[in-house]
Order: structure tokens, then C-alpha cells, then sequence
């Protein structure tokens, strides 16, 4: 059963990993394009040719999102993670003690970084309808919360397990892999950090022009 | 094992398997849930969350181009009320809780959550036995099929009705569109669901799937997802085609969130069933069942989930984006804001064409299985046969593109994906030629299985070789977004995939339900069907070659004759479906009565009692020999070896 569930774990986590890559694309695609000089939020400090002048209506206050923060919550998964991978090791070693410290901190801890993470988007400098990059970084947040819903559900599964004795030195692999998908969700966050750290203005400062196409 | 003696155990299969504690009374709320209850929790939750939201949202909401939100709020909420009430009305959600508190369920429970004693109660449920879950999807994703063919049938009566029309082009784009989706949905479904579920744990040797409440999982998610496809059309529907092509989809009635939430969950479904059948063929094959001992079939559903795990993502996030942009006002899909209709074609496509193989590579697979048994010889180089579906896995991810010549993204990159195109046909050609090297020299026992096969490889000929022209840049420049495209495509998607399943189903239909096929009935059925779609689609060849376009309700004069000929010819089709369709209702219930092994096949599905007992073999079984040996060694083979000069004597002619 734990060999079913362990390669059951690593291919949920290619489905995941190819739906982060699809994020990351696009994320990726639209910094490049700039189309219409749509990536930047309007009030973003930035060359008059990478400005998007076709919005006379929203009110250039937005501007990018502050890095710092990404890599916060980015340090908080981590430390979710180690002490879940805490709590797998002290279950293997017989300590159960170890184990509820490990799985109920590294639930309490996903909490926080759920609440950072909402912070984080509701005091953004930008709202969904301020341009690409508006939209990715704040699709990439969406993401995150999804993950850490997960995570906390698999959080608190592993820590009432483990207070009723269904996970112990003998029966350890369900916490093994939630160690294993919280490893993965660090990677994801990983990314998202270097995206939106590292790609934030756009290299193309000659984006082409198109019309809009949405229902009038 | 020692076992703690407080510890309560139960006798399975000789052991003694130590058993969670029972929490509370025995027949807990899961014993209670069922379809009726998922139907009362989807349409309460649904009808509650629409009200709520009609009286939360103003009726002068708008988007930022003052298009009225209204309508959109609240059928997003009653899709969702729909999708959360239906699946925890089936009973969905009670495993996961019950994991995350610790209160697991017993043996008893499991037992009986796998239909055990239950008789025809257990189809209505969520029933984990890999058995029912196949017999669930088959009964699914023929409704899919018949709904889809129905719209075929209205579609083709509007084109054959040159002289009038008969629907509003809205209603009629939005027919096409749906009627694509749902035979897409349909058809990945048609073979990997059912004979990937009911029959792959028996081929493999094994007592179940991996994760037994992960199959009804996939299969309920699928189920729920139906309606909202359907609910679409009563909401202005899916107007531009399967694809839903930006702008077009920005522009779209709210409909459009039918669809996009339809693939969303759908995405799910096909996520959690390629996990359950790629673990289960990874590590429950039965002892001795090597690579080499392992059935073609095997590789086949196993390819298909492979490229459906990680192609799927991408369309699900697609329609995301795409939902986000319409619901939240983001701006993945629209210029003005900096976002690019290409980002949703490439996102698109990079499920889009290797869904053509998710469907293609199971038909095939089941052709290739049940040769051998019908022509008594082995496949015809088992190895190529692996090597060819390999080489489609390999690179079905790498041909996205060549649906996007025209589109003017990327100019430069159109002969790279030319190329891999073009080197694609390989490996499928691997296939049709393994299918040829095993007819000749064999002795047909032409039973409808077989007459099935005749049809798929003559049709995947005709679907392959002008797929290569359609790869071609210059040619496609001709032949894009034309009628030929559309013939191309159903010779492909219905030819080879569909006369597929009929084949699969035919063949496995004693082993699911311990009667055969009315042989007369489905045989008149499959001929007809073919005969039908023969003329509809050959037709359809000339017309785009003569240049009609595609989804175009009023063409020119010139193509009518076409026209006239393919809608006869779909009136065909429908009426070969429907004998076909009628030969399997009647066979269920009277038909004659089939022995474990009708066919005498050699793989371990036909090895087990008919009707097949909850736990499969009573005896776990090892394998010591190849699955298509038949006739092996060739007694010719043998005497020449042996240089015996009385070779007539000993075998006799050949």
C-alpha cells in the first residue's frame, strides 16, 4: 500500500506540476510580449514606449507589487515543510511526541502562511483589471492558495492521525508524503518568488498594438 | 504478523488484516447516500446559490466594457452549487473526512462501498469496484455519444436543407460547438473508462485498482460535469466551436462558463483516473507478468493516461485563465490590456493534439488485442507495436503547433512542428502495420470483433494519410479551416476511435455482462454505421477540397451536391448506431449466454468466472507465458529445425 500510495503521491504531483508550468508560461509569455504595453500596471515608473496609453480611464496609482514578500511567505512554506519532515523522521525514529510537535506546528504554520498570503493580495498595489501583469501575479497568489488549502487539509489529517495513533514508527508513509507534496508546493512558491522578483519589467520595449476585442 | 489481541481482525484472503476501529453504529450516512441524494444536494445547492447571488449582485453590475454581470454571477453560482451539492449528495466527500479525523473505514464498510450484496443497487452509488465503475462509465459516456450524435444529426439537417434554414446561426454555432466538446469528452472516455477500468485490473492479474474510491472519484466528477455542459445551451451557448477561440469566447453569452467549468472539473476527472490506472499497472501486475508478458492493451490505457496527466493541466488552466478574465476582469486573453490570444491557442493545443492520441492509441490497442485471439497467431511484432505507442507518447507533446500555421504566431517555428508532424506518422504507422503483419497468414474467424478491426485500420488509413497533408505548411494553407480538415479529423476521432470502442466493447461484452453481443444485430449495425459514415465523409472530403469552409451555416450552390450526399450519409450512420445501440440493450437483457472464455483468448481476463466474483480470481494468478502465443511454436518452424525429412507427413499441409 505505501509503494501504490508513494507513486500514486509523485503522479499527482507531475498533473501539478504541469498545471504550475501552464502558469508559468503564461506568466512568462505576456512579460515577454508586453502586447499594447499592457504588462505594466499603468502607474508603474517606466519608459513612455512601455506605457499603456489606451487606458485614459484607470487612475495611474498602480503600480508593481512589492517584492519582499513573495520570499516571505516563500520562508514560511519551507518551515512548514521541515517541521512536517520533522515529525516523519521522529515517527520513524518511534518518537510519537516528536511527530504531534512536528505535524501540529507545521499545521499552524501553513495557517500563517495562508494568512500572509491573503494579506499579501489584499494590500496589493493593483486591482485584477490593471493590466498582464496585474493579472498573472495575481492568478499565481490564487494558486498559492489553492496549494495551501491542500496543505492545510493534509496538515491536519496527518496530525489527528498521528494524535490517534494511525501513524506511528510502523505506519509512517502518509506522512512521508505529505512531506513530499509540501516539498514540491515549495518549489512551486520557489518559482513564483523568482518570477515575479526577477521577470517584472518587460524586455520589449516595441510591443506590438492590437485592438480590444471584448463584448461592448 | 503478531496482531494485539485487543486489536478486532478480520479473515481476508487467509490473513488475518488487523481493522480500524468501527466509529459508531455499523451503516454510517455513506450507506445512505446515493444518485437520488446527489441529485436533491446538486439542484438545492444550486437553486440556493443562484437565488442568493441574484439577490446579492446588483442588477446593474457590468464589466469594464458595460457588459451586464448579472446573468453571469448567478449561473457561475449555480454551477458551482450544482457541482459542491451533487458530489457531497454522492457521498463524495465522506473517505476524506473521514481520513482527516482518523476514523477510517472498516473492512465491512469497504465491502460495502464496493457493491457487495448490494445487486443493481450498487450502479446507483458511489461504488468503488473497479467492475461497476466500468459498466457506470460505458452506460456515461454512451449517453455523451448519443446526445453529441443527436446534435451531429440536427447539424447535418441544417447543411442538407440548402434551400432553408432551420435554426438561427447562433443556435447552430452554438450546436457545433457543443456537439465537439461533448464528442471529445465522449470519445477520451468511451474506451479508457470502461474497458480501462472493468477489464485492465483482471488483464493485469490484480484484485482492484490501486485506489479504489479514487475511480468513483473520476467517475462522479465526470458525471457532474455533464449537465453543465448540457445547462450551456439554455444559457446562450458555446458558439465558437470546441476549440473557444479568443475573442470570440470573450465575447461569448455566459455559456461559455458551462464549458469552461465543464473541462475544469472534467481536467480533474481525467488527472485522478490516469493516477489510479498508471499506479495500478505500475505495481499490481501479477507475479511473473513482465514488460514483455504484459498485454498491448496495458500499454495502451497506460499511454493514454500518461499523456493525459500531463497534457490535461494545460487546457484545464486555459479555460482558468480564461474564466478569470471573464469573471474576475483580469486580461490573460485580451490585447487592450496587455494580454495575447495566442497564450490561449498554444495553452490550448498543448492538450488539444494529444488528445487526438489519447483517444487514437486505446482504439488501436484494443484492435491490437484482440487480433491474435480472432486470427489464432501472435501480434505481428509485439515490439514494434510497444515501440510505435512509445513513440507517440514521446512525441505527441512536441506537434502542438501545426494548428497554428495560420494563425500568424511564431512563422519561423512552423517547419520545426512540420517536421514533427510529419515524424509522428511513424510510430502510428508502427501500428497499423503491426495490425497488417498480423492479418497475413492468419486464419480469420471473422466474428463481429474482428469485422470491427477491418473498419478501424481501413479507416485510420484514410484518417492518417491525409492528416500528412493537413501537416504540410504549404498544403494546409489550402486545406485550413475547410471541410477537409472536418472529414480528416472524424475519420481519426469516429473512425478509428469509434469503431474501436464498438470493436472493445463486442469483444469484452461477454466478460461484462456474461451474454455475447447479438452477432446479426450488431453486425448489420457496424456495417451500416460504416457504409454511413463512408459516404458523409468522403463527401465532406470533396466539398473541402472544392473549398467549403467549415462551421459556416449558408455556403455557395456549388457545394450543395455535397452536402446532400453527407447528410444522407449521416442519416445512415445514426440508423447503424442505433441497430448497434439496439443490439446492446437487447444482448444485456436476453441475449445469449457466454462461457468465461467464449473466444478462447489466453489473457487473464477470460481466465476468471463469468459473471466475475467482487475480488476478481480467487487465487491471485502467475503468469509463465506471453499473452498472444497462439500456435507457438509453429510446427513448421519446429521441423525445419529438426531437419526431419518427413515434414508432410508429421504436420501436414499448412
Amino acid at each position: 500500500m505505501a509503494r501504490r500510495s508513494r507513486l500514486g503521491m509523485w503522479f499527482f504531483i507531475v498533473a501539478d506540476v504541469a498545471g504550475t508550468i501552464a502558469l508559468v508560461i503564461s506568466y512568462t509569455y505576456l512579460w515577454s510580449l508586453n502586447v499594447n504595453g499592457g504588462w505594466a500596471p499603468p502607474g508603474a515608473t517606466l519608459t513612455a514606449s512601455q506605457t499603456n496609453t489606451a487606458l485614459p480611464t484607470t487612475p495611474p496609482t498602480a503600480s508593481f507589487a512589492v517584492e519582499w514578500p513573495f520570499w516571505a511567505i516563500l520562508l514560511v512554506v519551507v518551515a512548514a515543510t521541515a517541521l512536517m519532515w520533522f515529525g516523519y523522521r521522529s515517527a520513524r525514529s518511534g518518537n510519537h511526541a516528536g511527530l504531534l510537535i512536528g505535524a501540529g506546528l507545521s499545521f499552524l504554520v501553513t495557517v500563517a502562511a495562508l494568512v500572509f498570503q491573503w494579506i499579501q493580495i489584499s494590500t496589493f498595489p493593483f486591482d485584477a483589471g490593471d493590466g498582464a501583469y496585474a493579472s498573472a501575479v495575481l492568478l499565481l497568489c490564487a494558486s498559492n492558495i489553492f496549494h495551501l488549502l491542500l496543505l492545510l487539509f493534509l496538515g491536519m489529517g496527518i496530525f489527528m492521525r498521528a494524535r490517534k495513533g494511525l501513524i506511528d514508527k510502523a505506519n509512517w508513509y502518509q506522512a512521508q508524503l505529505t512531506g513530499y507534496y509540501m516539498t514540491w508546493v515549495c518549489v512551486a512558491f520557489l518559482l513564483g518568488a523568482i518570477l515575479t522578483t526577477f521577470l517584472v519589467v518587460s524586455p520589449n520595449t516595441d510591443p506590438a498594438i492590437f485592438g480590444t476585442f471584448k463584448q461592448q | 504478523m503478531s496482531v494485539d489481541a485487543a486489536v478486532e481482525t478480520k479473515t481476508v484472503f487467509g490473513s488475518e488484516v488487523p481493522q480500524p476501529p468501527q466509529h459508531g453504529a455499523a451503516g454510517g450516512v455513506m450507506r445512505r447516500l446515493n444518485f437520488g441524494t446527489g441529485l436533491v444536494g446538486g439542484i438545492g445547492l444550486a437553486t440556493i446559490a443562484g437565488w442568493v447571488t441574484a439577490i446579492i449582485t446588483p442588477s446593474s453590475a457590468s464589466s469594464d466594457t458595460f457588459a451586464p454581470m448579472e446573468p453571469t454571477y448567478v449561473y457561475l453560482a449555480v454551477l458551482l452549487g450544482w457541482f459542491i451539492g451533487f458530489m457531497l449528495g454522492m457521498g463524495a466527500f465522506v473517505g476524506p473526512l473521514r481520513w482527516v479525523v482518523g476514523r477510517d473505514i472498516t473492512h465491512s464498510d469497504a465491502e460495502y462501498m464496493a457493491g457487495k450484496d448490494l445487486g443493481r443497487k450498487r450502479y446507483w452509488k458511489y461504488t468503488t469496484d473497479h467492475k461497476v465503475v466500468g459498466i457506470q462509465y460505458l452506460i456515461v459516456a454512451m449517453l455523451v455519444l448519443g446526445f453529441a450524435g443527436l446534435l451531429a444529426m440536427l447539424i447535418r439537417t441544417e447543411l442538407g436543407m440548402t434551400w432553408t434554414s432551420l435554426f438561427t446561426p447562433s443556435f447552430y454555432n452554438s450546436m457545433i460547438g457543443t456537439h465537439g466538446i461533448a464528442m471529445i469528452i465522449g470519445m477520451i472516455v468511451i474506451i479508457s473508462g470502461p474497458l480501462g477500468n472493468f477489464i485492465v485490473p483482471m488483464m493485469i492479474g490484480a484484485r482492484d485498482m490501486a485506489f479504489p474510491r479514487l475511480n468513483a472519484l473520476s467517475l462522479w466528477l465526470f458525471v457532474s460535469a455533464v449537465p453543465m455542459l448540457v445547462s450551456s445551451m439554455f444559457m446562450g451557448g458555446i458558439q465558437d466551436g470546441w476549440s473557444v477561440y479568443y475573442p470570440l469566447a470573450a465575447q461569448a453569452p455566459p455559456g461559455m462558463l458551462g464549458y469552461q467549468l465543464t473541462i475544469i472539473v472534467f481536467a480533474i476527472s481525467t488527472a485522478v483516473a490516469s493516477v489510479n490506472l498508471m499506479t495500478t499497472i505500475l505495481t499490481m501486475r501479477a507475479k511473473g507478468m513482465t514488460w514483455s508478458r504484459t498485454p498491448i492493451f496495458v500499454y495502451g490505457i497506460f499511454a493514454a493516461s500518461v499523456m493525459g496527466l500531463y497534457a490535461f493541466p494545460f487546457f484545464q488552466y486555459a479555460q482558468i485563465l480564461g474564466l478569470s478574465d471573464r469573471v474576475f476582469n483580469t486580461s490573460f486573453f485580451d490585447p487592450l490590456n496587455g494580454g495575447s490570444v495566442w497564450l490561449y491557442e498554444n495553452l490550448f493545443w498543448l492538450l488539444g493534439h494529444p488528445e487526438v492520441y489519447v483517444i487514437l492509441i486505446p482504439s488501436m490497442a484494443v484492435a491490437l488485442e484482440l487480433m491474435p485471439v480472432f486470427l489464432r497467431k501472435p501480434l505481428f511484432s509485439f515490439n514494434f507495436a510497444v515501440a510505435g505507442i512509445v513513440g507517440v507518447v514521446a512525441l505527441s507533446g512536441l506537434v502542438w503547433a501545426h494548428h497554428m500555421y495560420m494563425t500568424g504566431w511564431a512563422p519561423a517555428a512552423n517547419y520545426p512542428f512540420m517536421l514533427s508532424t510529419e515524424l509522428i506518422s511513424i510510430p502510428v504507422g508502427f501500428l497499423v502495420l503491426v495490425a497488417i503483419g498480423t492479418f497475413w497468414r492468419g486464419t480469420a474467424w471473422t466474428r463481429l470483433p474482428l469485422m470491427a478491426v477491418y473498419a478501424v485500420v481501413f479507416n485510420k488509413m484514410i484518417g492518417g494519410v491525409t492528416g500528412v497533408y493537413l501537416s504540410d505548411v504549404p498544403a494546409d494553407q489550402y486545406f485550413h479551416g475547410s471541410m477537409f480538415v472536418v472529414a480528416h479529423f472524424h475519420y481519426m476521432l469516429m473512425g478509428a476511435g469509434l469503431f474501436g470502442a464498438m470493436a472493445g466493447i463486442a469483444f469484452f461484452f461477454p466478460k461484462m455482462t456474461g451474454r455475447f453481443l447479438d452477432e446479426r444485430i450488431g453486425s448489420i449495425g457496424l456495417w451500416t454505421a460504416f457504409v454511413g459514415f463512408q459516404i458523409t465523409f468522403m463527401s465532406m472530403f470533396v466539398a473541402g477540397l472544392q473549398g467549403q469552409p467549415r462551421r459556416v451555416l449558408d455556403f455557395d450552390d456549388q457545394f450543395n451536391l455535397s452536402n446532400w450526399i453527407s447528410t444522407i450519409g449521416a442519416y445512415v450512420i445514426g440508423i447503424g448506431m442505433l441497430i448497434f445501440l439496439s443490439a446492446i440493450i437487447t444482448s444485456w437483457r436476453s441475449g445469449v449466454l457466454a462461457s468465461s472464455n467464449p473466444w478462447g483468448s489466453k489473457s487473464l481476463e477470460w481466465q476468471t468466472a463469468t459473471p466475475v466474483p467482487l475480488e476478481n480470481f480467487p487465487v491471485l494468478p502467475v503468469v509463465t507465458d506471453r499473452p498472444y502465443d497462439y500456435g507457438v511454436p509453429d510446427p513448421y518452424e519446429v521441423e525445419f529445425d529438426s531437419t526431419d525429412e518427413d515434414l508432410t507427413e508429421k504436420v501436414g499441409t499448412k
